[in-house]
């Protein structure tokens, strides 16, 4: 009655196709139908798709208001797991999860904010640039109303496709020039000008539609 | 330059990645292009924007687990305190997780090979698991064997040997009962890896203890808690 190795590989096969099925399936669901799925059986392959689909735009945001890499990873966790508490709360007849998710990481955001006031916390070497950030005249609720524009940005970024993001990343975020882009990529410097101007049509398309930022934090 | 020239290139001008001489020429152009001056104007909204972009990166790898772990835990604690016959779709849930968990643990136990001499103490009881008549009809070599083994601090484990125990209808896990009369006390729930022999092992709740039928239920994950009607094995106790 022992076990063939034959069919524990066996078995193993049918387990990993199973979950590249599921996989597949939650990739081509929109997040609303993921929303859906977040009361049932789903929930956590529905949780996993909506993870990989917006965790970067909570992190990124959250290290942009909240200043530091443990608060911002403190945030991540905070907002998917408040998304699975309160699924029941999204409508979506009341507008996009993005907006949805972004309030919810805005509340998150906001408590942390508040929660860390009453804290001391050392400015770890190299993140000074960040401390500065905290540092601003603004209040709480200023900085973080003004993370509903790196929102935006940060979710226009996601729609593009992998070169055209190269590009933008290598210029905002690497601060290289044209030329520069194109010895670090191997593209041809007209190419490199072609996908910039590219994405910014993209990103253009993208920022002049959605909720204006009073609508957001509705 | 043309317009035809200049524009192409703006996006390149406003993110300021242009050679100095190449930028001077842009600028001559827009200063007497209102066409390029308009089209200048609306970039410049795209490239302040992404001033504001928070950095691209991926938050740790480790996040995304300790999330699924949470949820998983909290299943676990609003299945307990929803425990009973109206334990609702939580619990049934529930039962559909720890069956997935089951079955990878299973494969996980084979890959260590755990599976191959659990224990040295011989089991408390052995009960020959069989099929219904209908369930039977058809298949060879259909069988299961409950081992029950003493646990250190009272508890008991059972251990389940099955043969030929096919994977359950989709959305679907398999369920061990322990039956005295009216009384049914699930010992927890369990997918099959198919055919060819399947070991499962499950903890045995002490109120358990003096059932003498077990039963093997094919459950859909609905939300009734109570077991279904479909009994693929069962067996009384020696």
């Amino acid at each position: 009655m022992a076990i063939a190795e034959g069919d524990i590989l066996e078995s193993e096969k049918r387990l990993r196709s199973l979950r590249s099925v599921m996989s597949q399936r939650a990739d081509e669901l929109s997040d609303e139908q993921l929303m859906s799925r977040l009361g049932g059986p789903g929930v956590e392959t529905a949780i996993s798709a909506l993870y990989d689909r917006y965790s970067r735009t909570v992190f990124g945001v959250g290290l942009k208001i909240l200043g530091d890499r443990s608060s911002a990873e403190e945030l991540v966790q905070d907002v998917f797991l408040k998304v699975w508490r309160s699924a029941s709360t999204f409508d979506p007849s009341r507008g996009s999860f993005s907006t949805w998710l972004y309030r919810v990481t805005r509340s998150c955001a906001l408590d942390l904010y508040r929660k860390r006031a009453h804290k001391v916390h050392p400015v770890p070497e190299g993140e000074s640039y960040l401390a500065t950030a905290r540092d601003s005249s603004a209040g709480p609720q200023e900085v973080v109303d003004e993370s509903w524009l790196s929102w935006r940005v940060s979710r226009a970024l996601e729609v593009l496709d992998a070169p055209h993001r190269e590009v933008i990343e290598l210029a905002y975020f690497g601060g290289l020039s044209q030329r520069e882009i194109s010895a670090r990529t191997g593209v041809p410097i007209g190419t490199v000008k072609t996908r910039t101007a590219r994405a910014f049509k993209r990103l253009r398309q993208e920022l002049a539609v959605g909720d204006t930022p009073q609508e957001a934090s509705r | 330059m043309k317009c035809t020239d200049v524009s192409p290139n703006l996006a390149a001008f406003v993110v300021g990645g242009m050679e100095p001489e190449e930028a001077a020429e842009v600028q001559r152009h827009i200063a007497s292009c209102s066409s390029c001056r308009n089209e200048l104007e609306e970039l410049e909204k795209v490239n302040r924007a992404l001033q504001a972009a928070p950095p691209l990166e991926d938050p740790p790898s480790h996040l995304k687990e300790e999330i699924l772990s949470q949820v998983r835990a909290e299943e676990l604690s609003s299945s307990d305190e929803a425990a009973g016959p109206s334990g609702g779709y939580r619990s049934t849930y529930l039962r559909f997780v720890i069956a997935r968990v089951a079955a990878a643990a299973l494969v996980a136990m084979a890959a260590i090979g755990i599976v191959f001499g659990l224990r040295e103490e011989p089991p408390v009881a052995t009960i020959q698991l069989v099929p219904t008549p209908e369930e039977a009809a058809g298949l060879e070599e259909y069988w299961g064997v409950a081992e029950l083994h003493q646990l250190p601090l009272g508890n008991q484990q059972v251990e389940l040997k099955l043969n030929n125990f096919d994977e359950p209808e989709p959305n679907s896990y398999y369920e061990l009962w322990f039956v005295s009369g009216e009384k049914r006390i699930s010992a927890g729930s369990f997918t099959s890896v198919g055919k060819g022999e399947t070991r499962v092992l499950l903890t045995v709740a002490p109120e358990a203890r003096n059932c003498r039928t077990l039963l093997i239920t094919e459950e859909r994950a609905d939300n009734d808690p109570a077991p279904s009607e479909s009994v693929a094995l069962i067996g009384e106790m020696p």
